[in-house]
């Protein structure tokens, strides 16, 4: 047994967690960055799952990626490159299809093709939420203030938000309360009348999340993906040259450059309490590693409930973290193809190859989907998004030969008799149906495919429920509720142990909000 | 003119809010265009002529609001929730830990009769909170006046004063769905599903929609409980309280006048229109219809700002309920209380996913109250806009649905029923000026409350036309029962 000593030790080397090591080591603490598998990225990784193949296995597109980290940790230096991903195309059933791009004028004219009236509610829709998004943006970057408290540092910070929304204009402010708390299919029902384009819209509001279109509280998610930003370009959506690896890679190489350690193999049993503070952490294979600060950038399920015994937490915080919803709803189905399939509405090789194709054709349709997997079933006809990451990075796949990424939407974790071989194999062949529907050859180009369920997601990526945002994106679950109440500035009920994952605030996607602000917190202690 | 106020709509809000102004020395005209005061609150001869509570078994006026008006109020008892079950056995839920209470959720599950008087506890806190919000003017954002900031000011103290376990207890359950909410308190799906039923009551959401948390609490404080408050006598006693006290005040009802376009000048209120093409000059009125009916109908669009338009169109009605009441011959076997038949949590789930597609439950949760021979269905959802029938061909369906369903735990019904009479939504909008069927003049939803209530920045009560105000269960404080709309709204108008 050997016992080695840091200032800090994180656990976990998603891109959190890489996060924090690194602006940790940036302040000359010395980090030690933990990971259970053999590779660091957590969910945002690749590997080669099939020889020749290359798949950004879990999450696979990059949007959400803070400006400012990717400048504090010099990511570009560190081999970041992004690849823009220029549009979304839905197919319809009628073999049309509705595309969309970064850019608002083509985008506008492919929608006046199909509706006039909402070609034009379009120009005022995506004035108003690109002001929404950008108005509330600033809040993701804030230690939410505990409402509850008396101290200055909450009072102040409750002063701030205030000042803050009294700086905003009253039609944004209204604006803001809605969309926090409206269904997507009210808002969009507001806005449009095209199916299709509702459809792909309304989305972005369900991704990861357990509820349907018509849920209220659907437009704040579709919100948190509106505020995509690459290079300074807002709302767009990109793909990370190498796939989302190439992004945890680079963070990886930075934390290095800038003096963490980062152990692979090293799963965390429990973290090690002395004097009623953490001490260090205690591995797998019976190594212990000491240090003041523990950061852990795992679940909160794993984070409260597995790594320290209850007893060192109040008994109420403790029922929160457990009321905590993480229900993974979505799936994912990696492909490996010996070509390119043909769209029957995109015949060809098209430049909307290189974008996303969303199977959404209505609100009801998601809605339905939705519908099945609430009674404990994954859906029978279930939203995907697609991208075809071999259209924009050639490396990702054997010269001709393509790989395909889909999304999938709803398949629950609780599934009724839970998951096994079988039930996984008719999810997979569930979801090629469905893109048969669209592209007819597909079946006979598959060369492999990996079917990944939410219990999958649990197993191989470590996230408690396999829910991709690590914990719902409810409004119970945000802002100075995330991960409880009382305990959303990143530090917890354990004196030196510490909380900056997609389970805190902000929340989830390849952000890394939560790792940056929870390193501060880290720090703003130190000192 | 003869009176300084008009009131359009003798509901109960109209009603509160005229009242309100009668005390404070205003000459007031309440308008109503039935040939009876109460709105939704009626107790009125239906089919061949039974006397019955057409839309709500039970409700209450706000205590501090009785005692405002020296009510005198009809005497009223709890009806304790009984939620029937298939196999023939009922769950006793009351906002109490009697003993009765808890041996009938003890055969369910142990755990979960420990636990009600908590969540009962719970639940009151909740409420009081609630009450303290409705109570409360809703400031307009974001320059809030020291006189909207004090009050507001109270009600976060208010909520602070809970204790911050309790307190976030509140904030987090108003966007939670009642399951969410129920699945933290209690082990039992029944349990679950019978407290469930009170949260979607009235509303088109289901058990497991973000947001029913809130509706919880609402019906909660509306009804002091999981059962309603039955009105001896019938609900229409409340009425004719409001009425009578109007009267003593020198304020005037008119029925039978059935106001059909506000006249506007210059963006200032000038009269009212009646039906019968006579004009009534007013300067101040008060509406107590619902904000689209009043906005878009009686003012109508060409008179508003374009925005304000939209946003009026924008507010969602959408009633998913229907009212089935059935004449017995007194033999239906039915025991007293509020009844529901929601068996379980997706049972009601499955109900509520038809009004999401636009169409009828076929197996619907119900709520079955009785009164002598009459027993009365409140049935959901039966959606407003159907999308592939009308309600002309429904009606039938509806009906064979609800007694369909009431009959499968009270096997005697069926048999001692004489008569059959209905109201489809559509008939809420046409008898009772309710769009949509709303009996909330709005859903109760998270976009729809406090300061969005009913419209984002108007939840003053006032409006863009000088002079006219909005009082009923579509602004702030409205919903249910309880004429807390009407107060706010007489007590703003009396500020200016």
């Amino acid at each position: 047994m050997s016992v080695n000593t840091y200032d800090a030790i994180i656990i976990g080397a998603g891109h959190n967690g890489l996060i924090a090591g690194a602006y940790l080591a940036r302040a000359g603490k010395k980090v030690v960055i933990l990971e259970r598998r053999e590779i660091v990225g957590g969910a945002a990784v690749t590997e080669e799952i099939f020889p020749g193949y290359r798949f950004s296995e879990f999450s696979y597109v990059v949007s959400l990626l803070r400006p400012e980290i990717i400048r504090d940790l010099e990511l570009p230096r560190h081999g970041l490159k992004i690849l823009p991903l220029p549009s979304t195309v839905t197919p319809m059933d009628n073999g049309d299809y509705l595309a969309a791009w970064a850019d608002h004028e083509p985008t506008r004219r492919e929608i006046c093709r199909h509706s006039p009236r909402d070609a034009e509610a379009f120009d005022e829709y995506s004035r108003v939420m690109a002001r929404a998004a950008k108005a509330i943006k600033p809040v993701l970057s804030l230690v939410p203030p505990d409402p509850s408290s008396m101290s200055i540092r909450d009072m102040l910070g409750l002063l701030k938000l205030g000042r803050y929304a009294k700086s905003l204009s009253e039609k944004e402010l209204y604006r803001i309360a809605k969309l926090v708390t409206q269904s997507s299919a009210d808002l969009l029902d507001e806005w449009f009348e095209f199916d299709p384009l509702k459809g792909t819209k309304s989305a972005s509001g369900i991704i990861g999340t357990f509820l349907g279109p018509h849920s209220p509280g659907t437009a704040y998610v579709l919100l948190h993906h509106y505020m995509g930003e690459i290079d300074g370009a807002f709302r767009a959506w990109g793909f990370a040259k190498n796939g989302t690896g190439g992004v945890t890679a680079a963070i990886a190489a930075s934390a290095r450059a800038l003096g963490a350690e980062i152990r692979t193999n090293a799963a965390v049993k429990q973290v090690i309490v002395k004097g009623g503070r953490a001490a260090g952490v205690a591995l797998e294979n019976g190594d212990e590693l000491r240090a003041s600060v523990v950061l852990s950038a795992a679940d909160p399920k794993r984070t409260f409930l597995n790594f320290v015994e209850s007893k060192h937490f109040p008994d109420e915080f403790v029922t929160q973290i457990k009321n905590f919803r993480v229900r993974g709803s979505s799936g994912k189905v990696n492909i490996a193809l010996s070509g390119l399939p043909d769209f029957t509405c995109l015949p060809g090789e098209t430049p909307l190859h290189r974008g996303a194709i969303s199977i959404s054709p209505s609100i009801d349709y998601i809605e339905r989907a939705y519908d099945e997997a609430k009674y404990g079933q994954f859906s029978k006809n279930p939203y995907i998004d697609m991208i075809i990451p071999s259209m924009i990075d050639r490396d990702m796949a054997p010269p001709g030969h393509h790989v395909m990424s889909c999304f999938v939407q709803y398949a629950p974790y609780d599934i009724e008799g839970g998951w096994d071989d079988q039930k996984r194999d008719a999810f997979g062949e569930t979801v090629i149906r469905t893109i048969e529907r669209y592209a007819p050859n597909i079946r006979r180009l598959i060369v492999g495919k990996q079917v990944i369920t939410p219990k999958d997601i649990e197993r191989i990526a470590g996230i408690t429920g396999g829910n991709i945002f690590h914990g719902e994106l409810l409004l119970h679950q945000l802002f100075f509720l995330r991960p409880a109440p009382q305990w959303a500035d990143f530090r917890t009920p354990l004196p030196g142990y510490y909380f900056g994952a997609s389970g805190a605030h902000p929340g989830g996607g390849v952000m890394g909000a939560a790792g940056k602000l929870a390193a501060h917190e880290v720090l703003r202690d130190w000192r | 003119m003869a009176h300084d106020i008009m009131v359009i709509g003798a509901g109960l809000n109209g009603l509160v809010a005229a009242n309100y102004l009668a005390k404070a020395g205003k000459r007031v005209l309440v308008l109503e265009r039935r040939a009876m005061a109460g709105g939704q609150a009626v107790t009125e001869p239906l089919g061949s002529g039974f006397g019955v509570d057409a839309l709500h078994a039970g409700g209450q006026l706000r205590p501090d609001i009785v005692k405002d008006l020296g009510l005198a109020m009809p005497p009223t008892s709890s009806d304790p929730l009984l939620s029937l079950l298939p196999d023939g056995q009922q769950l006793r839920l009351t906002a109490d830990a009697d003993a009765r209470t808890i041996e009938s959720i003890a055969r369910l599950s142990g755990k979960d009769a420990e636990r009600w008087p908590a969540f009962v506890q719970f639940m009151q806190d909740a409420a009081g909170f609630l009450d303290t919000a409705y109570r409360t003017p809703m400031p307009r954002l974001p320059h809030v006046s020291l006189a909207e900031g004090l009050p507001l000011a109270k009600l976060a103290l208010n909520l602070r004063r809970l204790g911050p376990r309790d307190m976030f207890r509140v904030i987090r359950a108003l966007p939670m769905s009642a399951l969410e909410l129920t699945e933290e308190w209690f082990e039992s799906d029944v349990v679950r599903a019978a407290v469930s039923a009170v949260a979607v009551h009235g509303a088109t959401l289901g058990p497991m929609s973000a947001g029913s948390g809130y509706t919880l609490m609402h019906n909660w404080l509306n009804r002091g409980g999981p059962g309603h408050q039955r009105v001896e006598g019938g609900i229409g006693r409340i009425a004719e309280a409001l009425v009578s006290a109007l009267k003593a005040r020198g304020g005037e009802v008119r029925l039978s006048a059935d106001v059909k376009g506000i006249v506007v000048d210059d963006m200032a209120v000038r009269g009212a229109r009646l039906a019968s093409g006579e004009v009534i000059p007013a300067s101040t009125i008060v509406s107590a219809a619902d904000p689209r009916h009043t906005l878009l109908d009686l003012i109508g669009a060409p008179e508003l700002p374009p925005h304000f338009v939209w946003e009026a169109q924008s507010i969602k009605m959408r009633g998913s309920v229907a009212k089935v009441h059935l004449l017995t011959d007194g033999n239906h076997g039915l025991p007293s209380g509020t009844l529901v038949i929601a068996p379980s949590v997706r049972h009601i789930e499955r109900a509520y996913d038809a009004a999401k597609y636009g169409q009828m439950s076929q197996d619907p949760y119900l709520e079955i109250t009785t009164s002598g021979p009459v027993v009365s269905l409140h049935y959901q959802y039966a959606p407003y806009a159907l999308r592939d029938q009308d309600w002309g061909q429904e009606r039938a369906v509806l009906e064979r649905c609800a007694v369909n369903t009431a009959a499968s735990v009270a096997p005697a019904l069926k048999s001692s029923i004489r008569e059959i009479t209905s109201l489809t939504p559509l008939d809420l909008e046409r008898t009772y000026g309710l769009t949509e069927g709303d009996l909330n003049h709005g859903q109760l939803i998270l976009d729809q409350m406090f300061f969005m209530r009913p419209l984002p920045g108007w939840s003053n009560h006032s409006t863009p036309v000088e002079g006219l105000y909005l009082c009923g269960n579509g602004v702030h404080g409205g919903g249910g029962i309880s004429g807390a709309s009407g107060r706010n709204a007489a007590r703003a108008i009396l500020k200016r």
